[in-house]
């Protein structure tokens, strides 16, 4: 037995079976960790695996913090640039942390597994994963670091004049009571209010109907924990930042006063530029998710109306991967972005599919539902109440207290904590990633791979020989997205046929299986074929050659998107 | 243009001067030496080009104040429009030399700051200067235009070693054009319905380094500067740019306008024009679709545009343009999205011309470049109709123009040439810059009619005054302040466009009340438009001293303006 254990720990990995093995590398994932915390967590990974993870820095956010690539791929199988890739980002949203936790779980999966488990292997064998934990640190840093309710901090850091007054950032949300929390404001007004108590709870604050019956509330529900600051007589209007980085993207970009917080131009902000660069430059990435959070949701585009319909070839995709995702993750609902959220102009998954031609998704990590795996207990407030002291023991939750408000006089604050709502209570996150990193290896196994079949081959006479080829897409997701047809984004693909003796005379793509005469004949260049449709996802492409000469030749196929194949044939 | 003379602008040896066309040194040297030379003026970098030339300008600005508007003026977005470069930097030579000794000039700079970037695109402006000469529009990356996995390998060139990229016409059945009948040289399509074929293609002097029967269809370089802003930005467009702002020349602009929040108008030399072609407008309300503002210019603004328009021509009397597409040009992302007011104007076009033989044109003053022939011809030819409806093509018309003037490099004779690729070909046509730069007799006098009117829009620019100030005794120490604040100009305060985007600046009015205190009234005002209207506001103050009592209006690009209560006891 102490043979085995060695010989399980050398060999590596938590193989998500739970009895007998200890991970290489031990990571408590019932908690949440700030920026320093989140790379801490992959440089070890880095050290543990040296040759298969490593780290890049591609930019630095406007509070000078590091935008960190991990690039995880098999280098004895190849460049990562050379292999299909999948692209995993989180945490644009500067309060929407959880992402970031969910690309440190699949890093440390795949490593820990690939030993041990052969699919494992052999994913990292034939593809990379390029992983950026946070594309907003500086909104995390501050979330984490600063008082702050659970929907701040969602900007980045640049200073940002919101109320158009010439002062920057000069009315945020403010600690009144210096507990670490913004929570909420209420003031006391027998008779004169908006809100009553709950009868159920009486932390919770209801709105009193508004009608002729004569009911009157006792309370005023004043909004978030703050001051006027500057004076204007609005409260909180002019906060750190002020703007969305995941609505600077160059597809459907739409400037502020069409879509708020846009930027002046596209990739306007430091961090989405850097990032767009690495994009840009890796025309190998095949897939691409992003994960936000929550309400527990993949979404994928249009994120306008204005856009149309995905060409239907790619809503195929689409619609397997999402189903297939609703199947692994629970409460998880498939949904367009404009037709069953809201509008988006210049989003990033939009931009990585409309602008790249990149199957993309969007995941909006954790969703209340899942406090309870069945429906009695309900989503009502009271009920919201009822979890947090029985499963949290009221942790979450900052009671209501008086407070010497200088505008208000006499309130009080009270509310839940940043941390609750967006985010699971600590017994729920490692579920909440394991299932989310499962669907990203999903969508990653689906990135195309080609194969060549066996030659077949016909003495035409006089020398002459008809070659016929297969290229097979083993894979769900196409060579070439009917999106980068449609629109030629990056380079064809290309199908070759060249050898010493050998001289291709002839060559196209047939489009009929058993009329061979039924072809699109090559006008130059026929041993070198190009084709803006590709080979569509476990689709096949079939190709006759007419060759003189007699010898040795190699076959290949080249896409952006795939790894190169070739494949020797002998012409007899 | 006979009060340009009345002012003084004109004087007669200035206006006699050439104006010269510089290569990216010579242009940087000469704003240095007008920086150099004047402490009126001073240089300032935008950014650097793809091809690593430093884009520069002058900052023309006099007294020193604490606010005052701006003129933005940019030239030579279009590689081609190295003229209009010459223009502008003529304006920042001209307006620095006269500060101090002009009258006009120099309460135009104390009032108002001049920023000139006289080329936005030096990469492509700089094959005006190279050999072979080429007229190049586009820039930055380049993509597979023909789809066949290599990028950039089959560009126009300089076949014939002539030293200039012009024109080829290959003989082909299957092309679509033909000599015109009216003359030879211009190219014509052939109507086919009308029983004509086509004789040959036309195609851009090139070679087909690739094979696949295409001439220089995929070029080194494709992206057009001025196709990569924001708004109405073509995704995936051939010329449009990876994304917008991807050109660093794009970029550097549009940061250097974020950055000088004092600009109020911008004037742009080149297409798109919308001093003589009246732009698309749309109601001010017009509603979105699908969430989309309309395109096009609000109402409101288009009023003001075409008030200025008249001015423009009245003053310039210049009525070139030239036909482009507005998608993705920094004139409309300032306007759009940046709720400038931009004017844009074409400075010149080849005049057309007709020969005596020739049917006249159907309107009156289409052919405007000669007024007294055109005229002449139209009388002439109201007689009779000529049996053979052979209008000449546009180029048969230049080419008239050519042929009586003094510029015959403007035309290159077609002449056979024995083509590696193509066998044999015709090559020549008109030659690059014919029909974008002046002859050189008239270069000053459009750079004098276009100064004036910089000058003449100094002096239309918002600029916010306090109107009424006024302290009225109530009693017991209470006082009513009444501010009103206006702006008397011609000028909106914001356009119809920055209400719209809600990107420039309100004004912003704060009262002082001395060593009072308000008892009533907002702390500060911000207001968002002033055009047309005066923006009352009161307060009730309480104060022993009425006299100490001031308002402060203080804006980003409309000057600022302050004044002490008048007291009414």
């Amino acid at each position: 037995m102490i043979g085995l254990s060695l010989l399980l720990l050398q060999s590596g990995g938590f193989p998500g079976l739970a009895a007998d093995r200890a991970p290489r590398v031990e990571i408590a994932w019932n908690r949440l960790y700030d920026y320093e915390e989140v790379y801490g967590l992959l440089d070890r990974l880095v050290e543990t695996w040296p040759s298969l993870i490593s780290r890049r820095t591609i930019g630095r956010s406007v509070e000078n913090r590091e935008l960190i690539v991990y690039t995880l791929n098999d280098a004895s199988t190849g460049r990562a640039e050379d292999k299909p890739a999948m692209w995993i980002d989180g945490n644009v949203h500067g309060n929407e942390v959880q992402g970031a936790e969910a690309i440190v779980y699949t890093a440390w999966y795949l490593l820990e597994n690939r030993e041990t488990n052969e699919r494992v292997r052999e994913l990292l064998e034939r593809s990379a994963f390029y992983l950026l934990p946070m594309v907003n640190p500086d909104g995390r840093a501050r979330w984490f670091r600063d008082a702050h309710s659970p929907h701040s901090s969602r900007t980045g850091a640049m200073p940002w004049d919101s109320d158009r007054d010439g002062a920057f950032d000069e009315d945020p949300p403010n600690d009144l009571d210096g507990d670490g929390n913004i929570v909420q404001m209420r003031k006391l007004l027998p008779g004169e209010g908006t809100h009553r108590l709950s009868a159920d709870d009486p932390r919770v604050m209801e709105r009193v109907p508004s009608n002729d019956l004569g009911i009157r509330g006792d309370w005023v529900y004043l909004g978030s924990e703050g001051i006027d600051d500057d004076g204007d007589g609005r409260t909180n209007e002019d906060g750190v930042g002020g703007y969305d980085m995941n609505r600077a993207w160059p597809s459907m970009w739409m400037p502020g006063h069409v879509q708020y917080g846009a930027g002046p131009y596209p990739l306007y902000w430091p961090e989405t530029r850097a990032i767009a660069r690495f994009i840009y430059k890796h025309p190998n990435i095949a897939a691409v998710q992003s994960f936000h959070n929550a309400g527990g949701m993949i979404l994928r585009g249009p994120g306008a109306e204005g856009f149309g319909n995905y060409p239907g070839r790619d809503v195929r995709v689409y619609d397997e991967l999402g189903k297939e995702g609703e199947k692994m993750l629970p409460f998880y609902r498939y949904m367009v972005i404009w037709k069953d959220l809201y509008t988006v102009f210049g989003g990033f998954v939009t931009w990585t599919y409309e602008g790249l031609g990149i199957i993309s998704f969007t995941n909006e990590l954790w969703t209340n539902d899942r406090l309870s795996p069945d429906e009695r207990v309900s989503r009502s407030s009271a009920d919201r109440m009822w979890f947090d002291d029985n499963m949290m023991q009221g942790s979450g939750f900052v009671d209501w207290h008086p407070y010497d408000h200088p505008l208000y006089g006499e309130i009080e604050i009270g509310g839940f904590k940043k941390d609750v709502g967006r985010v699971p209570p600590s017994f729920l996150i490692e579920e909440m990633l394991h299932r989310n990193a499962m669907f990203s290896l999903r969508h990653a196994r689906s990135m195309p791979r080609v194969s060549i079949g066996e030659p077949e081959l016909t003495d035409l006479g006089g020398g002459v020989t008809a070659v016929d080829l297969v290229f097979e897409n083993l894979e769900l997701i196409p060579t070439r997205s009917a999106r980068a047809a449609d629109e030629k984004i990056g380079s064809p693909d290309l199908f070759t046929l060249e050898g010493e003796s050998i001289e291709v005379l002839a060559g196209g793509f047939r489009r009929d299986r058993f009329r061979t005469e039924r072809i699109d004949l090559a006008e130059h260049e026929p041993g070198r074929l190009t084709s803006e449709d590709g080979i569509d996802g476990r689709g096949l492409v079939r190709i006759r050659w007419f060759v003189r000469g007699r010898g040795e030749a190699t076959v290949g196929f080249s896409g952006e998107k795939v790894r190169d194949v070739t494949r020797r044939i002998s012409i007899r | 243009m006979w009060y340009l003379l009345l002012l003084g602008l004109l004087p007669q040896d200035d206006a006699a001067r050439e104006l010269e066309l510089r290569d990216h040194d010579a242009l940087r040297m000469e704003i240095a030496r007008i920086a150099d030379t004047h402490a009126v003026a001073s240089t300032v970098s935008l950014g650097i080009s793809r091809e690593g030339r430093v884009i520069q300008g002058l900052v023309l600005d006099g007294a020193e104040l604490a606010a005052k508007p701006a003129i933005l003026l940019v030239a030579n977005l279009e590689g081609p429009d190295v003229f209009d470069s010459a223009v502008a930097l003529d304006h920042a030579r001209a307006l620095a030399e006269g500060y101090g000794s002009d009258e006009a000039v120099t309460k135009l700079l104390d009032t108002t700051r001049v920023y000139v970037i006289p080329r936005a695109n030096p990469d492509a402006a700089e094959a005006r200067f190279l050999t072979p000469r080429e007229e190049r529009t586009t820039g930055g990356r380049g993509i597979d235009n023909d789809r066949d996995g290599r990028s950039g390998e089959d560009g126009p060139a300089d076949v014939d070693g002539d030293g200039l990229v012009s024109w080829m016409r290959v003989p082909d059945p299957e092309g679509k054009w033909m000599e015109d009948p009216t003359d030879p040289r211009a190219s014509v399509e052939a109507k086919i319905v009308a029983g004509e074929r086509g004789e040959f293609r036309l195609e851009v002097e090139g070679f087909d380094r690739d094979g696949d029967e295409e001439v220089a269809e995929d070029p080194e370089r494709d992206t057009i500067v001025n196709a990569n802003f924001a708004s109405g930005w073509e995704e995936h467009g051939e010329h449009a740019g990876l994304f917008p702002s991807d050109e660093p020349e794009a970029r550097a602009l549009m940061e250097f306008v974020l950055g000088h929040d004092d600009i109020a108008l911008v004037l742009c030399y080149g297409a798109p024009d919308n001093l003589n072609e009246k732009p698309k407008s749309v109601a001010d309300d017009a509603p979105s679709k699908m969430r989309v503002p309309p395109e096009g210019v609000l109402q409101s603004d288009a009023d003001v545009l075409a008030e200025l328009a008249e001015r423009y021509e009245e003053t310039t009397e210049n009525s070139a343009s030239r036909e482009a597409d507005d998608a993705g040009t920094f004139q409309r992302w300032c306007y759009d999205h940046r709720g400038l007011l931009t004017l844009s104007t074409v400075l010149w076009e080849m005049p057309e011309e007709w020969k005596e033989e020739d049917p006249p044109p159907e309107e009156e003053g289409e052919a405007d470049a000669d007024e007294d022939e055109t005229e002449e011809a139209v009388e002439e030819e109201e007689e009779e109709e000529p049996e053979n409806d052979l209008e000449p093509s546009l180029d048969a018309k230049r080419l008239t123009w050519i042929d009586g003037s003094e510029e015959s490099w403007r035309f290159v004779d077609w002449r056979p040439f024995d083509h590696p690729d193509l066998g044999s070909v015709e090559i020549g046509g008109f030659a690059p810059f014919a029909l974008r730069e002046p002859p050189t007799d008239e270069m000053a006098l459009l750079a004098d009619v276009h100064l004036a009117f910089l000058q003449e829009l100094g002096g239309l620019l918002a600029r916010v005054t306090v109107a009424e100030c006024t302290a009225e005794e109530l009693g017991g120490g209470l006082w009513r302040v009444t501010v009103t604040v206006a702006n008397n100009a011609l000028l909106p305060f914001q356009t119809r466009a920055a209400r719209r985007s809600r990107t420039v600046r309100p004004a912003r009015m704060v009262l002082d009340a001395g060593d009072g205190a308000v008892v009533a009234g907002p702390a500060q005002v911000l207001i968002e438009d002033l055009h047309g209207e005066r923006e009352e506001t009161t307060w009730l103050v309480r104060t022993g001293d009425p006299d100490a009592i001031t308002v402060t209006v203080e804006t980003t690009h409309a000057g600022i303006a302050s004044a002490s209560a008048e007291v009414k006891r």
